[in-house]
């Protein structure tokens, strides 16, 4: 048990580390944020030999150890492989900033992707209106809002709940 | 392994939220003192010390250097270890190779963690891809929701399961002196905890904790000349997998993720055909409860989907034929840099007989523990009372 009946006073000092990072996403990853930003497309890359399609791509099949090969489009719909629906106000490491609970994130699988993407679920966070296997789209900011990050994905919703406008932001 | 290798002593600091008696090195040296004391031996016994935790999480790198003296490891050759959640095991790993090889006899391996002293949610977010996921970085309890909402969906679980995990942590808990969350819940207080992110409630998730684990790994000479109750390593094993495939998500997958290949690397390595029987203890990794009902499934305990079954019937139970965790596990102590470690030191006292309140009241000869984190990835070590069996 701690020491309980020491008398003398003990300090601890708050510190903030503060660490500036440039960090290079390199060719493959750059060319996918490239596409996001610039035309609104996805894209993986397929092994020539397991023949997964991985996204974000990257140079190298982990499983089979060759060099990735073709890119692959993908569609902006997938499925919603997992979710949650987050009640704790997590900083966004990226920003800073909380983001205001209660919120749904989830998983999504894009159709012909092999790989997972994370984000947020445009829903209402009720349990009743979240299944594991509902169909998701992806919804982009404006073209001239993209900066060229995951951020450029503003969130994934039901293909039904999507307005013509939303849509547009795809052409 | 070229030499056999042997458990001869451990020790491990008692676990809480604050520890603001000690700092960093001196909670280290409690953890160091205990396990020299249970082995009977002092620091010059020791060859080498190899000493671990998550890296900058107690905003210092290099803690193996400036915590030599309560290290131990002043004058002596040593090395960090630091992989994430499995980095208490890979300390093990990484010392009973060098006792194995013949290059030392007497290791000290060492694993800790001062959470109380950082921000695990800050740093931890900094373990997923800076432009590709990190936004989105929910802690620990946004990957174990997905994969618990993944779970149900799959195999029909409900809360309830999840809530019986939790109340047997806890309650087994509350047999080990060591264990930071000691709590007399039912299952209705799990299921009426504050909701963190659906599923996962307060009590479905693990502690943030301080605290330290010590072993001291010799080789078979060694063991057999100072130790009365020496525990032998029989196998360990790791397994990785790949960054941005989170394979636990998707609990139906049936890709070979690294779990259920670690799993039959290390069954294949000593025969075992049924796990459930060969091993009579478990102490596995569990950080939310749901993670513990896909160990079950993963190391092939049961048929896949029948994890919430197995704790549904209380097997698994510290009575049960296929116990998990009497310790408590993660659930009720994680102090990262020693969690892993801490399993397998735990399981090691079961098969001294030397767990006290918590020793399982069937006979224990052999044990299994896992370790998890990074991208996904494990160490499992399998123990024994048997140097051949």
């Amino acid at each position: 048990m701690p020491n309980e009946t020491m008398e003398q006073e003990l300090i601890d000092i708050p510190m903030t580390v503060d660490i500036p990072y440039r960090f290079a996403a390199g060719p493959y990853l750059s060319k996918f944020l490239t596409e996001l930003k610039e035309n609104g497309k996805f894209f993986g890359i397929q092994c020539p030999r397991c023949q997964r399609v991985q996204m974000p791509p990257r140079i190298v099949c982990a499983v089979c150890h060759v060099k990735n090969g073709n890119w692959v489009e993908l569609k902006p719909e997938g499925i919603l492989a997992g979710f949650t629906i987050m009640y704790l106000p997590l900083t966004d490491p990226t920003t800073g900033k909380p983001h205001q609970p209660p919120f749904v994130y989830g998983s999504v699988r894009l159709d012909g992707s092999d790989s997972v993407l994370d984000h947020f679920i445009n829903i209402e966070p009720v349990i009743d209106k979240i299944k594991v296997g509902m169909r998701m789209r992806a919804v982009l900011r404006p073209r001239k809002d993209r900066i060229g990050d995951l951020s450029d994905i503003l969130y994934f919703e039901p293909p039904a709940e999507q307005k013509k406008s939303v849509n547009e932001e795809f052409s | 392994m070229k030499r056999k290798v042997a458990i001869v002593g451990g020790g491990q600091t008692y676990h809480a939220s604050r520890r603001h008696d000690v700092n960093q090195v001196e909670m280290v040296n409690e953890a160091v003192r205990a396990a020299l004391a249970n082995a009977r031996m002092s620091i010059d016994d020791i060859d080498a010390v190899i000493l671990g935790n998550m890296e900058f999480f107690e905003g210092c790198h290099m803690t193996d250097c400036w915590m030599v003296d309560g290290s131990g490891a002043y004058g002596k050759p040593g090395l960090k270890i630091t992989t994430g959640g499995t980095v208490g095991a890979t300390i093990v790993c990484a010392g009973a190779h060098h006792v194995a090889s013949g290059l030392f006899d007497n290791v000290l391996c060492i694993g800790f963690e001062k959470q109380e002293e950082g921000d695990t949610g800050a740093i931890l977010s900094g373990v997923a891809h800076p432009l590709y996921g990190r936004s989105m970085a929910g802690a620990a309890v946004g990957y174990f929701a997905m994969m618990a909402t993944s779970y149900m969906a799959a195999w029909g679980a409900r809360e309830v399961h999840s809530a019986l995990v939790a109340v047997k942590a806890r309650q087994n808990a509350r047999k080990n002196p060591y264990a930071h969350l000691k709590l007399d819940i039912t299952v209705e207080d799990a299921l009426n905890s504050r909701m963190l992110a659906y599923p996962i409630r307060m009590l479905d998730m693990c502690p943030s904790s301080n605290g330290a684990c010590a072993l001291i790994l010799s080789d078979e000479k060694t063991a057999r000349d100072r130790c009365k109750k020496p525990v032998w390593i029989r196998a360990m094993e790791t397994a990785h997998n790949e960054q941005f495939e989170l394979d636990w998500r998707d609990v139906r997958t049936k890709r070979p993720i690294f779990s259920k290949v670690c799993a039959a690397r290390i069954y294949n390595k000593l025969g075992i055909t049924d796990p459930a029987k060969y091993f009579d203890v478990f102490e596995i990794y569990d950080p939310a409860t749901w993670a513990e009902l896909v160990w079950y499934e993963d190391l092939g305990l049961c048929a896949p989907g029948e994890g919430f079954r197995l704790i549904e019937a209380g097997k698994t139970d510290i009575g049960g034929p296929i116990p998990v965790n009497p310790s408590g596990g993660v659930l009720s102590t994680n102090c990262i840099g020693a969690s892993a470690m801490l399993r397998i030191w735990e399981a090691a006292l079961q098969i001294r007989g030397d767990a006290g309140e918590h020793q399982v009241p069937k006979k224990v000869r052999r044990a299994l523990t896992t370790a998890y984190g990074g991208t996904n990835w494990t160490v499992m070590t399998a123990l024994s009372e048997n140097p051949g069996d």
